[in-house]
C-alpha cells in the first residue's frame, strides 16, 4: 500500500513536472533555428502579390531567410528595430522586425545596405512581415 | 450671304459648347483641388495589444506591425493585423492562440473597416486631445460584427496618435473555448490600438 502511495506520487510529481515544463516551453531560439525556406526579399514580395493565398500555405509560421537592399529602418519606442527591405513595389516592402528575445550584435543599418535576415513568415498586410527576424 | 450666316451661328453654338466645358472645367478642378487637399494619413506600424483577464490566469500578447489608414476628408479608416504576429509571453499560449482558437492559418488577418464619426470636430493641424467616435466592422477569425468604440486623437507637434479601447466578446467571433480552459480565458477580451499617422504622401 504504501508502495503504492509512493508510486503515485512519483508519477503525480512527474505529469506535473512535465505539465510545467509545457508551460513555460520557451519560445524557438532564433538564432538555432533551421530556415524551411531561403529566397530574395523581391521573390518573396512577388509571391505573396501574385498570389496571397497560395503564398500563405508556403510561408506562414516558416522560418524565412530572407535577403535584400536595405529600403528603411526604424526604431519604436521601446527600442524595436524593423527593417524594410526593397522588393521591387515603389510603396511597399518586406518588413523584418527583429526579434526581442535575441541580443542583437547589430541594429544599425543603413539604406542601400545588403543583408539577409531569419524571421517567422506571419503574412501580407500591404508589406510582407517577419516576426522574430535575426541578422544571419 | 446664307452661308455666312450659318457659319457665324455655328460659330456662336461653339461658342457656348466652348464656355459649358469651360465651366465644367472649372468645378472640376476645384472638385479636385478639395479631394486631393483631403489628406490620407497612414501607418504601417501600429500597436494592437489584447488582454484576457480571467480566474486564474491573465493572458496578454502585442504586435507593433499594424497598418492603418485614414482619410481625412471622409473620416473612413481601416485598420488591419496580421494574427500571427502577435507576440506572448509563453510560447505555448501563442501556439494555442494560433492554432486552437484564431485557426490563424486559415484567417490569417484581423480587419477593421469603418470611420470617424467627428472627424470634423478634430483639427489634426492644431495640438490638442479630441475625443471621437468610430463605427465600422470589425472581422475575427472570419466573423465580422458591426462596432461602436471611443477613441480619441492626439496631436503633439504636428504628430497625429490615434487611439482606441473595447472589448470584444470571445463567442461573437465563433471562437471556440474548451470547458477545461474556461477558467483561463476571458469571455470578453479587451483590445487596445494606438497608430502613430504618417502623412501619405504621393510617390514616397
Amino acid at each position: 500500500m504504501k508502495k503504492l502511495l509512493g508510486i503515485g506520487l512519483l508519477l503525480a510529481l512527474i505529469a506535473g513536472g512535465i505539465g510545467y515544463f509545457m508551460y513555460n516551453k520557451p519560445h524557438q531560439n532564433m538564432e538555432n533555428a533551421k530556415a524551411d525556406v531561403v529566397l530574395d526579399a523581391r521573390e518573396l514580395f512577388t509571391a505573396f502579390e501574385a498570389n496571397e493565398t497560395e503564398a500563405n500555405q508556403k510561408y506562414l509560421d516558416k522560418v524565412v531567410k530572407v535577403s535584400g537592399l536595405v529600403k528603411e529602418v526604424s526604431t519604436d519606442e521601446e527600442g524595436n528595430v524593423s527593417v524594410t527591405l526593397e522588393s521591387g513595389s515603389e510603396m511597399f516592402g518586406v518588413i523584418c522586425q527583429m526579434d526581442n528575445l535575441t541580443q542583437h550584435d547589430k541594429t544599425d543599418f543603413k539604406p542601400g545596405e545588403q543583408v539577409t535576415f531569419k524571421g517567422i513568415c506571419t503574412g501580407m498586410l500591404m508589406d510582407v512581415v517577419l516576426v522574430r527576424c535575426v541578422l544571419v | 450671304m446664307l452661308i455666312l450666316i450659318s457659319i457665324s451661328s455655328d460659330l456662336k453654338k461653339h461658342n457656348l459648347t466652348m464656355q459649358k466645358k469651360a465651366v465644367f472645367f472649372i468645378v472640376a478642378t476645384i472638385l479636385l483641388g478639395t479631394s486631393l487637399s483631403a489628406q490620407k494619413y497612414f501607418t504601417r506600424e501600429g500597436k494592437v495589444s489584447f488582454y484576457s483577464d480571467a480566474p486564474v490566469e491573465k493572458i496578454e500578447a502585442h504586435n507593433s506591425k499594424a497598418t492603418a489608414v485614414l482619410d481625412a476628408g471622409s473620416g473612413n479608416m481601416e485598420f488591419a493585423v496580421l494574427i500571427k504576429a502577435f507576440q506572448f509571453e509563453k510560447a505555448l499560449m501563442q501556439e494555442h492562440f494560433n492554432e486552437n482558437y484564431m485557426e490563424s492559418d486559415k484567417f490569417p488577418k484581423a480587419l477593421f473597416k469603418g470611420e470617424v464619426l467627428n472627424l470634423d470636430k478634430v483639427n489634426l493641424e492644431k495640438d490638442g486631445e479630441y475625443p471621437v467616435k468610430v463605427k465600422g466592422s470589425l472581422t475575427i477569425h472570419g466573423v465580422t460584427n458591426e462596432i461602436e468604440s471611443p477613441g480619441k486623437f492626439i496631436v503633439k507637434d504636428g504628430n497625429i496618435t490615434a487611439s482606441s479601447s473595447f472589448t470584444v466578446e470571445v463567442a461573437d467571433y465563433d471562437i471556440q473555448i474548451p470547458a477545461v480552459v474556461r477558467d483561463n480565458i476571458a469571455k470578453e477580451v479587451r483590445i487596445d490600438i494606438e497608430a502613430g499617422l504618417q502623412e501619405l504622401k504621393k510617390g514616397s
